[in-house]
């Protein structure tokens, strides 16, 4: 008997003639990502004594429409990692789906609730380097930039970005988007090497990255003043989702020249 | 209840003239050999719990895990040949997240139960297996709540359609049990192994089906467990054991919706009190004997 | 031994439930020799005694690295043993390549326990013939695991499979209180003790015939642990831990070496 699929429902190949296979479509021209459609601008972190600070707004644009103002892009994974999502929203979502898989798998091969055998920050990087640049080779690219926070395997801070080429590299401060041109020089200032980042409270570098996400709202036209932000320590993982930007100021705009129906 | 099976029991799939399948028959011996396990169901959660007889001085104590989850909010226990539980496990969990990948919500424990049903009768069909010697409890709590679809972004529209039907009962806690015919049905308490007669006659006695006060919550469900699996012992009472239990409760009680192992605390009392309830019994017998003696002289 | 209707292939159930071609299978592991495994809080010892066909020929190995922090010992028909031990070098590295990480001994352990029941569950198919000692390390300190051919896995404390093992066993149980906290030196010497109790009458334990590996963590002077990966050591490079389990060694250590040779002339 047949019980492939083509085979469901017809009438014998000896009354009927033999099944048609033109009409599966195994060579032709091919569509993958070219664009991403629904997109979240930057993610920002730092790291600092006890552990590392994300950052990323709520914002899902549509082109340059704000379209989705409640969108969470900070995921936590396995409550001791925290990765940020910039980029296409859809590939966002494939790739938390993906994780919180892998998430349930690593909790059945070590159901200790320690989380002392699961897959740290380290891992979890190395894992989406290795998967993004696959998609990569494939020219399928999953169209973000991740940054992954949380800790290695010698306890300490770690925090490092991973692109859609599969490009990947660490830093005591990194950003996506717009924030790399903005935001970075600010944090820079405060962890500009890992011993000075190793020197930051964590109230200080929760300032920092509040301040960049202010500079980041006033400039950067894709962006949106709510935000998520999460502190990652030795305890987990403490995410707030609804924040809001403080004591913004606009008065710099009066000063910008060259707009509108200014003259002067 | 034994009959030979001569001539129609040397292979699988193969009817007997009374319409028997006697691998499958043989395969129920291999279950009723293995070590007690058992599951109950409240009306706050699952309790399960197996009785791990230790083969070996040399066994690591505490690191052989029997009862094992799936998904997150699933658990199972099994009696019977182990290496065969440890497969059916491993479909459960494909199934469970197969179900997640189609349907981007986790797997309901009716609908992992039927699935695994299925398995186990697909291994009934044909000469080329065998079915499998394990008798599994499929325990489960399905989310009362309305969980966020997996990868969901936002919130959605604050007005207009969407989400749960208002006012209709989602969810609660569910039991299973599948035999390796494949047949399976929903129990409030379940038992399988050696001392599941004794088990059974336990598990009779709890109040499991009212919503009433006297029924009973989910932490006496564990003390009663253990003391259930106490009594089985007494099939094996040449032997030492290992309890092992787990437990699953709603979204707000002590294990938030999640399938996982009783804390310490809770399981040392709990055994306390199953070691005092089955030594009651142990001292009520020698009692009466005793009377029975003076009555003699 | 058992000759009966139902132990032609592995998916035929005896009437009281039992699959014999699986307890055949075991039968192998016990034509195999022994070799002892014990786990202590800091260190995984595999001790293992080699056979030779003839006089003339090699030894048999019997301890094998499969990556970096486990190995394994084997007892029974060295070829299964060969393909199982393949397969978790792959999954190893596999898993090192993806991850960055050692891969976790009781997932690897659960695969090969997963691929071995599938060999007692299909037609055609036959169960392994061999039994595994798994020794390793990972975040949760030092294992030991048992492999059997039916796909069961278990972790021990202390265990030896193979010829006469229930000697070892017997000697294992005996001490099981002291592993725990032994050191490295230590728990290599209760292994050759053990393995000692299964030799035949006349045999001894040579730089030939004894093979020890062992992995572990060690504890540095700053507090920190480092990793000591999983070593085998044959030959020379054993004589020195034979020596300390000799039988005249712990009755009189100090002598062993002055008395020298009262040789008649």
């Amino acid at each position: 008997m047949d019980h492939r699929p083509q085979a469901w429902g017809r009438p014998r190949d000896d009354v009927y003639g033999a099944y048609d296979h033109s009409y599966f479509q195994n060579t032709g021209p091919r569509q993958a990502t070219q664009a991403p459609i629904v997109t979240g601008t930057s993610v920002i972190a730092i790291k600092y004594k006890d552990g590392v600070v994300m950052a990323a707004d709520n914002l899902a644009s549509y082109g340059s429409l704000a379209r989705f103002p409640d969108v969470k892009r900070l995921r936590v994974f396995l409550d001791s990692s925290v990765i940020g999502f910039s980029g296409d929203v859809s590939d966002m979502q494939f790739l938390d789906r993906h994780l919180t898989e892998l998430s349930i798998d690593e909790a059945y091969e070590d159901p200790s609730s320690d989380n002392k055998g699961h897959l740290n920050a380290a891992n979890l990087h190395k894992y989406l380097q290795k998967f993004l640049y696959k998609r990569r080779n494939d020219f399928d690219p999953l169209w973000n930039q991740l940054l992954i926070a949380g800790f290695d395997g010698d306890a300490k801070p770690y925090l490092a970005s991973v692109d859609l080429r599969g490009t990947s590299f660490t830093s005591p401060s990194l950003a996506t988007g717009f924030g790399s041109a903005l935001a970075q020089p600010i944090m820079r200032r405060y962890a500009a090497t890992e011993e000075d980042a190793a020197k930051l409270t964590r109230e200080q570098a929760v300032e920092v990255v509040k301040e960049c996400m202010k500079v980041l709202y006033y400039r950067d036209a894709r962006s949106l003043d709510r935000y998520s932000i999460a502190v990652v320590t030795k305890e987990g993982v403490e995410l707030k989702e609804d924040e809001q930007l403080e004591k913004q100021s606009w008065a710099f705009a009066e000063r910008i020249k060259g707009y509108g129906t200014q003259t002067v | 209840m034994t009959s030979i099976g001569t001539g129609y029991d040397l292979a699988n799939s193969i009817f007997s003239p009374d319409g028997r399948n006697f691998q499958v028959e043989y395969a129920v011996k291999a279950v009723e050999n293995g070590s007690t396990s058992i599951g109950i169901r409240c009306k706050d959660g699952i309790v399960l719990a197996a009785e791990k007889v230790i083969t070996s001085k040399l066994l690591k104590q505490g690191a052989n895990k029997r009862i094992a989850t799936v998904d997150r909010h699933l658990g199972i226990v099994y009696s019977g040949m182990i290496p065969d539980g440890r497969h059916f496990v491993d479909r459960a969990r494909d199934e469970a997240r197969g179900w997640r990948d189609n349907w981007k919500t986790p797997i309901t424990t009716k609908d992992l139960a039927s699935r695994m049903g299925g398995y186990m009768q697909a291994y009934t069909l044909y000469q080329s297996v065998r079915p499998f010697g394990i008798t599994a409890i499929i325990g489960g709590y399905d989310s009362e709540l309305e969980t966020p679809v997996d990868g969901e972004v936002g919130s959605g529209p604050s007005v207009g359609a969407g989400g749960k039907v208002a006012g209709k009962k989602h969810g609660g806690p569910f039991l299973y049990m599948v035999e390796p015919s494949g047949l399976y049905w929903g129990y409030y308490g379940a038992a399988t192994g050696k001392g599941r007669q004794a088990a059974k006659a336990e598990l009779e006695k709890l109040d499991l089906s009212s919503d009433g006060e006297s029924s009973l919550t989910l932490e006496q469900a564990v003390k009663e467990a253990a003391r259930i699996i106490y009594v089985a012992h007494d099939d094996n009472k040449d032997k030492e054991f290992e309890l092992e239990m787990t437990w699953i409760s709603g979204a707000d009680g002590p294990t938030k919706g999640r399938h996982m192992e009783v804390p310490e605390a809770l399981r040392k009392e709990a055994e306390k009190y199953a070691e005092r309830m089955t030594a009651k019994d142990v001292e009520e017998e020698e009692e009466t004997k005793d009377s029975g003696d003076k009555m003699e002289e | 031994m058992f000759r009966n209707n139902y132990d032609n292939d592995s998916v035929t159930f005896s009437p009281q439930g039992r699959i014999f071609q699986v307890e055949y299978a075991a039968e192998a592991v016990k034509q195999g020799s022994v070799v002892v495994g014990i786990a202590s809080k800091t260190h995984a010892v595999l001790v293992a005694i080699k056979r030779n066909a003839e006089e003339l020929s090699s030894y048999q190995k019997k301890l094998f690295p499969i990556d970096e922090h486990v190995g394994i010992a084997i007892a029974g028909l060295t070829s299964d043993a060969r393909v199982l031990s393949n397969f978790m070098k792959q999954q190893c590295l596999g898993h090192r390549l993806t991850y960055g990480r050692n891969m976790p001994v009781r997932t690897l352990v659960d695969m090969i326990g997963s691929k071995a029941q599938i060999n007692t569950q299909h037609y055609g198919k036959r169960p392994y013939g061999v039994g595994l000692l798994v020794a390793g390390v990972d975040d949760h300190g030092p294992h030991l695991f048992e492999f059997q051919p039916s796909g069961m896995t278990e972790e021990m404390v202390a265990f030896a499979i193979g010829a006469r093992s229930q000697m070892a066993r017997t000697y294992l149980e005996k001490n099981l209180e002291a592993f725990a906290d032994c050191g490295r030196e230590e728990l290599i010497r209760h292994g050759l003790k053990a393995l000692k109790e299964s030799l035949v009458q006349d045999r001894e334990l040579t730089i030939d015939n004894t093979s020890v590996a062992i992995v572990g963590v060690e504890k540095q002077e700053d507090g920190t642990t480092k990793p000591q990966p999983f070593k085998v050591y044959d030959g020379q490079d054993v004589s020195a831990w034979i020596e300390s389990v000799a039988d005249n060694a712990e009755a009189a250590p100090a002598a062993a070496e002055g008395d020298g040779m009262d040789v008649d002339s």
